[in-house]
């Protein structure tokens, strides 16, 4: 069973921009997606977040959403990010048998439920679009192919677990191609949330600095096509990389707080090399979960030095481009991972100004344009839901 | 590959626990049914349980019940199926903070509001580092669950899992989803959800949990044979999908002693199963659960734990058959059915072991 999972399809966007060449080049002249607050409404606009600078509006004409449809921010962001992702692998033209669409959410239709909660009066409609799984729906409807679909919500984690799934789907020959990676907007919700965890940065966040004061939010989705090395020569689609290794584990700490000695996130680095039959000196650069709260980052620092000891690969966290687009993370720097991969080249870690004294090392301050044959991605979420990802040029 | 259901146990409109109800379930006729708690002590110390809402308290007491049973205090992936997540902590921080404009807000409703809370309580509980993952795919969250421990089974990964359904129902959310016509607006009584001829159901909640291993023991309640989930399928995917996992075991539709569905009252709901029935199972019997639980996103993995039981008895009582008042006896293989709104379809295969 141990035949290659192929990345075939990609779409995202995020602050950066509506996908990959916008995303890329963002990143390549380090322009960051983090700014003042436009579209969220919210009486803490002071915080800096990195939106996706389209209204709901504009994405519905952008899609041609008929008006009366009911649809709100979250599958919106998820369903324009799909139709790129769709397009590349050429799954409308070349059909795989079965595909299944895997979505990472937490928020769901919150952005909504919080304007018209607790009556919701004449906005009924709204109701039913709460729960993660209406806009795993509504996104899914969109494409007339999806054989199976389902929603995985482990907060921070939720898409990096997406593509777990999706790969054991295929792997077990349930189904020919999956879709997989998650989506999420902005809402008062979780920006209430985390402020309230005391964890927000009023400056946009600084991963991996000693004077970090915490995250940046940022919203967004991406997915990934993943399909079997020889189902995509069958329908002649050209691969983009292999997603060697993946694993998920629990750090088993606390509710929200990371581990010091960050177990899960070792573990989690550890099995996935372990499953791509990889040694942790292969790894030519790791995208780190970096969100630049102070627990994360000596949590997450410390467990890539326990897994790379002396070793330790160029690191960047480009939630200093991208905000923590949290359930969508996982995808999102799965995206960015692939495309340092396709262009050998290191995005920087921006706002990085003074090492930690807790770590061994620093992360990438600058671009840096290096060979890359595999790159690893970290998506740790609260509750200690930890995963990581490994991807790998086709060589 | 085997799959066994080593340890189930639940909390729901039934007897908590255990399944002594089983041959002599509860009735009800109100639109709102809220699950019989157990003795938490039991489980949980009083000062911890203070702190955590109900689907707290019941995801940690289901889960340590078949710890316990079996011993397994490292499964090697606890993966728990959710609709709505931890709901009456949502609501804790959304109406506060629409309340006070967003000022004056604590944390600790909003750290437990998010849906992996609970697999991530039983993961801290457990002291286990291994894979731990939540679904919430509405009504087949808690199937989506067992597929995934089904298929790490199937690639060798793991060994035992802890896969578990969970969803409170709020008073608040259930006046929510009244005013979309989830519930029915009238008295609710088995003749009327069997007539079937208007919408809505009744509410209920639900917590089912299960120990999966791979290998069979004295204890172990039945086989897990197969879990499928489709969207929006056709009912000749459905057919497709049945034969393809029936097939899988060598097994003819003649040999299912029982298609026990998610027939809940709900016209639109279940002119589904009638419609498959019809077309596919005209000889089988249909036997449905949805009457004595009430709905609820995660009521399927009652409905397994009422298979699972009916296996491990070798028997149906009547109360679970849809138009036969004369139990089944000898029961070896049951089909779950269950779909939501005809859009979000599932599978599940469980046999005598």
């Amino acid at each position: 069973m141990n035949e290659h999972i192929l990345v075939t399809g990609m779409g995202i966007i995020t602050g950066l921009g509506y996908g990959k060449e916008a995303t890329w080049n963002a990143l390549l002249s380090k322009r960051s997606g983090i700014g003042k607050m436009k579209y969220l409404q919210t009486v803490h606009a002071d915080y800096p977040v990195s939106e996706v600078k389209m209204s709901d509006a504009e994405m519905r004409d952008f899609l041609g959403i008929p008006a009366g449809k009911i649809i709100t921010r979250t599958p919106l962001l998820g369903i324009m990010a799909l139709k790129e992702a769709i397009k590349e692998a050429q799954l409308e033209e070349k059909r795989p048998r079965r595909i299944v669409f895997i979505n990472g959410t937490t928020v769901g239709g919150m952005e909504k439920s919080e304007q018209y909660y607790p009556e919701f009066i004449n906005t009924e409609a709204y109701i039913a679009a709460h729960d993660c799984g209406t806009s795993c729906e509504a996104i899914a409807e969109t494409f007339d192919g999806f054989d199976m679909i389902t929603t995985i919500s482990t907060a921070c984690s939720s898409a990096a677990n997406a593509i777990i799934l999706g790969a054991n789907l295929i792997k077990t020959g349930r189904v020919d191609a999956a879709v997989v990676g998650g989506t999420e907007c902005l809402s008062k919700f979780h920006l209430n949330g985390f402020s309230t965890l005391m964890i927000l940065d009023k400056e946009p966040c600084k991963p991996f600095d000693a004077n970090r004061v915490g995250l940046t939010l940022g919203e967004g989705a991406a997915y990934l096509v993943l399909e079997k090395e020889q189902d995509a020569k069958n329908r002649g689609v050209q691969p983009i990389c292999k997603l060697s290794g993946y694993a998920n584990t629990c750090d088993a700490f606390h509710q929200t707080a990371s581990s010091p000695d960050g177990q899960g996130a070792y573990l989690a680095m550890r099995d996935a090399l372990d499953d791509a039959n990889l040694k942790p000196e292969d790894i030519d650069y790791i995208n780190a979960h970096g969100t630049g709260t102070q627990n994360n980052d000596v949590s997450e620092g410390t467990a890539i030095m326990r897994v790379f000891n002396d070793k330790i690969p160029p690191v960047s966290s480009t939630k200093s481009f991208t905000g923590h687009t949290t359930s969508a993370a996982g995808s999102v720097e799965s995206v960015i991972s692939i495309l340092a991969l396709q262009h050998d080249f290191i995005p920087a870690n921006l706002n990085f100004n003074t090492p930690m004294p807790e770590l061994s090392f620093t992360p990438v301050k600058d671009n840096v344009t290096k060979k890359l044959h595999h790159v690893l991605t970290n998506s740790f979420g609260f509750g200690g839901n930890d995963s990581a990802c490994i991807f790998s040029k086709i060589e | 590959m085997n799959i066994y259901i080593q340890a189930a146990t639940q909390i729901s409109a039934q007897e908590p626990i255990g399944n002594a109800w089983f041959h002599r379930p509860l009735r009800f006729t109100e639109r709102y049914v809220r699950s019989i708690d157990p003795d938490f002590k039991e489980y949980i110390n009083p000062m911890e349980a203070r702190r955590m809402g109900k689907i707290l308290k019941r995801a940690l007491a289901t889960s340590l019940h078949v710890v316990r049973k079996t011993g397994i205090d490292q499964p090697d992936a606890i993966i728990t199926g959710t609709g709505l997540g931890c709901i009456e902590n949502t609501e804790k921080f959304l109406t506060a903070m629409v309340r006070d404009n967003e000022m004056y807000l604590q944390p600790t409703y909003f750290m437990q509001s998010t849906h992996n809370t609970i697999s991530s309580q039983i993961a801290l509980h457990l002291k286990c580092n291994k894979y731990n993952t939540t679904y919430a795919q509405r009504g087949i969250s808690f199937e989506s669950s067992l597929l995934d421990a089904y298929m790490q089974f199937e690639l060798g990964k793991i060994k035992s899992a802890l896969v578990a359904g969970h969803d409170e129902m709020t008073p608040d959310y259930f006046v929510l989803l009244d005013k979309i016509n989830y519930w029915k607006k009238g008295e609710v009584n088995e003749a009327v959800l069997h007539k079937s001829d208007s919408v809505g159901s009744f509410a209920g909640e639900a917590s089912a949990c299960f120990m999966l291993g791979n290998k069979k023991t004295d204890f172990s309640i039945c086989e897990l044979k197969g879990v499928d989930l489709l969207f929006n399928p056709t009912p000749q995917r459905i057919k497709e999908a049945i034969e393809e996992m029936l097939a899988k075991h060598n097994l003819q539709i003649k040999e299912i002693d029982a298609v026990m569905t998610g027939i809940n009252g709900d016209k639109d709901n279940d002119a589904v199963y009638h419609q498959l029935q019809r077309q596919l199972f005209p000889e089988t019997p249909m036997a449905w659960y949805k009457h004595l639980f009430g709905e609820s996103f995660t009521a399927c993995g009652l409905g397994m734990f009422t298979a699972a039981t009916a296996i491990q008895e070798q028997l149906l009582p009547a109360d679970y058959l849809f138009n036969r008042d004369v139990k089944l006896k000898g029961i070896k293989h049951i089909l779950l059915y269950n779909h939501f709104q005809n859009k979000d379809h599932s599978l599940i295969l469980l046999s005598s072991c």
